[in-house]
């Protein structure tokens, strides 16, 4: 099979899926005992302003017509409005999104840089120090609880060495003075484009705590991931042979064994980037970081309904775009497998 | 077939389109131009770091912390003074005002040469605008112009309401909600879009500052409006910062380095020792807001007068907010709340007394206790659980066995709203004024109701009511008469034991030493008035 042909049919599968997740989530999200129409008028509703409410939300109809006019809204790209801020949720979503995937996207860049090197020297150097050191950094980095880690690194790095700011994405003078011109919404990116280097300088130092505190987990996965798959491959023949033939020890990890040991670990790391999205929420509090985290739980609290689903529908796409991209990558990386 | 190099790199490429293609392109605030130029001389900068985001900064509509953010912005007519203050009222948009002897028309006299951000003059038909265009809405606290029929441009500084009933309109002209004066050339210049224009960080104010950048959920920041009509002086603040910091850790260390000015809601337990900084200052001051539990007056066994008294006596008022509260509140003295007016200081007072509560319990009929109660409370509040559960230890010692009951706000609320026979015993909620008034305690809490909103005990007292009424009424014309008609009501709540009063809470706010002028005024919670602060 063409790899457009896969391409194309696993889209046109996404499309089942994402219709699927919205008929749930909508109608889940419906029964859960609240009211929007009260939630959307405020904090004190009169029993008139929530009748009105309900009219204008269009909450007064039978639940299947509801869904069906969510549906004709969604597929003309309108995802609704929020019933806590009375805002398009596309609107926050644009606020929200970018910060959260930049700091995933770094998190997971750490986890790649620090947890693979990691875990192929550990299999490398079994039963040595280096070995029984990163496995110990594996351990500890999945057992460390995200809050207390977070707020010990804002306890050295800010209250007592002043090297990094405790949260946020950017300094007040970088607000104040050097406004970042938002194209992406990644501020990193958004900086080099406009090169507006200081601003750069200020993302970069902010995004640091925040983006390891996210990544611990992820690298302790990978370590150990890496580790234990490279242990197996290391035992290969084509190995022994490489080695035979006098062929590098970086060669030999690197390029050949490390290959075909990598799929299991992105796999995971791709896994664990998807539930980032909406599960980095302690991190984004502890470091007042305005992700899509803090925007849902909010919205689960208040039962913001088209908040939920919307936020879910954009999971979901992830999930299924992730999904594709790692099948696609495991034919590229491993002649076994075949598109079928 | 494509070589797998290039392969791998286009997946990656079409994976980062679709990343940022997902994401849109379009600026989420308009910001100025970036550039490389240095950096403009230091300027007076104060930093506020807030627990919450800011839900609805459009002024019609703004119904909660928001009013931090739009108290700064826009003026209303009438402002509160802080409590202690000689007069309870003083001038904001209006120079003064006067109503006719029934309090059923009022008329406001306009401040001249009030210029809105937009560079337009407040005038009478500013104030009709902004008035009508909240009560059209119907939005957040748009019910409180209720009794307004009509609203009058007399002339250009002359605006006059004729209400449907008596109200004290300059009290509701005073409220932090719903009462915000504002520009109908910038509102109208936004058609339909306006409230969207809002909130991605606009405004239409005459207040000290307008807005200069938004970043939603994280950062707003508002700069001073060089033609504000109260002119400016030297060591104001020419920018505020409004950081959301969710973390209260996170917030004590903001204050702690100096890195915010302004602050609120840090764990009670550290607030001592944050006060003892030499620069830092704690200001403790009684907050207008309550915790209640209504009593369930229509179900047995809360249905009879002598029960509901007798454990009004069983639980430890002072030994509780000393100990789980820090002392951090106060004793409640009835509904209305300490330094609010319309608090009665010579209200009886409940006290801890387990034998007494037994007395009572065998007038009752219950020598022994023997019955269940069911307190709800929103989950999450660890004071109200808290609460429950020394309530549930001091009445086990009655025989009476209280289940605690944490639910959503939605669920406690749905289960109050239903049938009173199969509802909850004991309703455990916060009270705050929309407009400061001992009348919204009064009435949302107790008057009689045909369709159950908040009054959740479901008391129902008409002799009460006409006394509240009364006191509303004659709250615009004859304000001390209305006190003490407010005051003889309350007296009727206690004796009643139409709900439990726990406590009054109290505001702390944490603010840098070198920040002068800073004045609580619980009428507006957690508003900073930053223009008159200065360093």
């Amino acid at each position: 099979m063409k790899v457009w042909e896969y391409i194309l049919r696993r889209l046109l599968l996404a499309v089942l899926v994402i219709f699927g997740v919205s008929v749930v989530t909508f109608f889940i999200a419906r029964v859960v005992p609240s009211d929007p129409a009260a939630l959307w008028v405020g904090p004190r509703p009169s029993p008139d302003q929530i009748a009105a409410a309900r009219v204008k939300l269009g909450l007064d109809r039978p639940l299947h017509v509801q869904y069906f006019y969510y549906l004709g809204n969604l597929l003309h790209g309108d995802l609704g409005v929020s019933i806590k801020t009375h805002q398009p949720i596309i609107q926050d979503l644009r606020a929200y999104l970018p910060a959260t995937l930049e700091l995933v996207l770094v998190g997971m860049a750490m986890a790649v840089f620090i947890g693979i090197p990691l875990g192929v020297l550990s299999a490398a150097r079994r039963n040595r120090f280096l070995d029984h050191f990163s496995r110990l950094v594996a351990v500890a980095s999945v057992s460390i609880p995200t809050f207390w880690l977070g707020l010990l690194l804002q306890l050295i790095f800010f209250g007592h060495l002043h090297w990094l700011p405790i949260g946020g994405r950017v300094s007040i003078e970088t607000t104040l003075y050097r406004p970042i011109q938002t194209v992406t919404g990644f501020y990193l990116v958004d900086t080099l484009i406009t090169r507006n280097w200081p601003a750069f300088r200020d993302a970069l130092t902010h995004i640091i705590l925040p983006a390891f505190t996210l990544a611990t987990y992820a690298i302790g996965l990978t370590i150990r991931m890496t580790r234990s798959t490279m242990v197996e491959v290391l035992q290969e023949k084509y190995i022994v042979a490489a080695r035979a033939a006098g062929l590098s020890e970086r060669t030999i990890l690197f390029r050949l064994a490390l290959k075909n040991a990598i799929v299991p670990t992105l796999m995971v790391l791709a896994l664990s980037f998807v539930y980032s999205l909406t599960g980095a929420i302690l991190v984004e509090v502890i470091f007042s970081w305005p992700g899509l985290g803090s925007y849902v739980t909010a919205a689960i609290i208040n039962v913001d309904f088209p908040v939920i689903i919307a936020v879910t529908l954009v999971v979901t796409v992830f999930y299924v775009l992730i999904n594709l991209v790692l099948d696609l990558v495991q034919v590229a990386l491993d002649p076994r497998v075949v598109l079928k | 077939m494509l070589p797998k190099r290039s392969f791998l790199a286009l997946i990656v490429l079409v994976a980062l389109a679709v990343l940022l293609s997902l994401v849109g392109c379009r600026p989420s605030t308009p910001t100025p131009a970036a550039g490389e130029t240095p950096a403009p001389p230091k300027e007076n900068v104060a930093v506020y770091a807030h627990p919450t985001s800011f839900p609805d900064i459009d002024p019609s509509v703004s119904y909660s912390n928001d009013s931090a953010v739009v108290s700064n912005l826009y003026e209303t007519l009438v402002w509160y003074n802080p409590p202690m203050h000689p007069q309870l009222l003083r001038p904001g948009l209006a120079e003064r005002w006067e109503s006719n002897a029934d309090a059923t028309e009022w008329t406001f006299y306009l401040r001249k040469g009030v210029k809105f951000h937009d560079g337009t003059a407040l005038n009478a038909q500013a104030v009709k605008y902004s008035i009508e265009r909240t009560i059209t809405m119907g939005m957040g606290a748009s019910y409180i112009w209720d009794p307004v029929e009509e609203i009058t441009v007399v002339d250009d500084y002359t605006v006059r309401f004729k209400l449907k009933y008596s109200a004290p309109l300059d009290l509701i002209a005073a409220s932090g909600y719903g009462s915000w004066i504002f520009s109908p050339a910038c509102v109208e210049a936004q058609g339909e879009k306006a409230s969207e224009w809002f909130n991605e960080g606009h405004d239409c104010g005459s207040g000290p500052y307008t807005i200069e950048s938004y970043e939603r959920g994280r950062r707003l920041v508002i700069t001073r409006f060089d033609d504000y009509w109260g002119g400016w002086k030297p060591g104001q603040f020419t920018k505020v910062v409004f950081e959301v910091v969710e973390d209260p850790t996170v917030r004590q260390q903001m204050i702690e380095a100096g890195t915010a000015d302004v602050t609120y809601d840090i764990p009670r337990a550290n607030l001592a020792a944050l006060d003892a900084r030499p620069d830092v200052v704690v200001y403790t001051n009684p907050a207008f807001q309550n915790l209640v539990g209504l009593l369930n007056v229509r179900k047995p066994p809360l249905d009879n007068k002598l029960v509901r008294q007798a454990i009004s006596y069983a639980f430890p008022y002072e030994q509780f907010i000393q100990t789980v509260v820090s002392g951090y509140a106060v004793q409640s003295r009835g509904p209305v709340p300490l330094g609010m007016w319309g608090h009665g200081d010579q209200l009886f007072q409940y006290t801890y007394n387990l034998d007494k509560a037994r007395d009572l319990l065998a007038q009752a009929g219950y020598p022994n206790g023997g019955f269940k109660l069911v307190m709800t409370h929103v989950a999450g509040d660890l004071d109200e659980r808290q609460v429950g559960e020394v309530w549930k230890a001091e009445l086990a010692k009655l025989g009476i066995d209280l289940e605690v009951r944490g639910m959503s706000w939605e669920a406690q609320w749905d289960l109050g709203k239903s049938d009173p026979m199969q509802a909850q015993d004991i309703f455990v909620m916060y009270w705050w004024p929309d407009y400061v008034s001992p009348y919204s305690f009064l009435y949302s809490m107790f008057h009689c109701e045909e369709e159950t909103l908040f009054n959740l005990g479901y008391y129902c007292n008409p002799q009460y009511d006409e006394l509240i009424d009364r006191a509303n009424e004659l709250s615009g014309s004859n304000r001390a008469e209305a006190e003490r008609l407010f005051v003889e009501a309350q007296q009727i709540l206690v004796d009643d034991a139409a709900a439990v009063f726990f406590y009054d809470l109290v505001n702390t706010h944490a603010v840098r030493a070198d920040i002068k002028g800073y004045v609580d005024n619980p009428s507006y919670p957690h508003v900073v008035f930053f223009y008159e602060l200065s360093r």
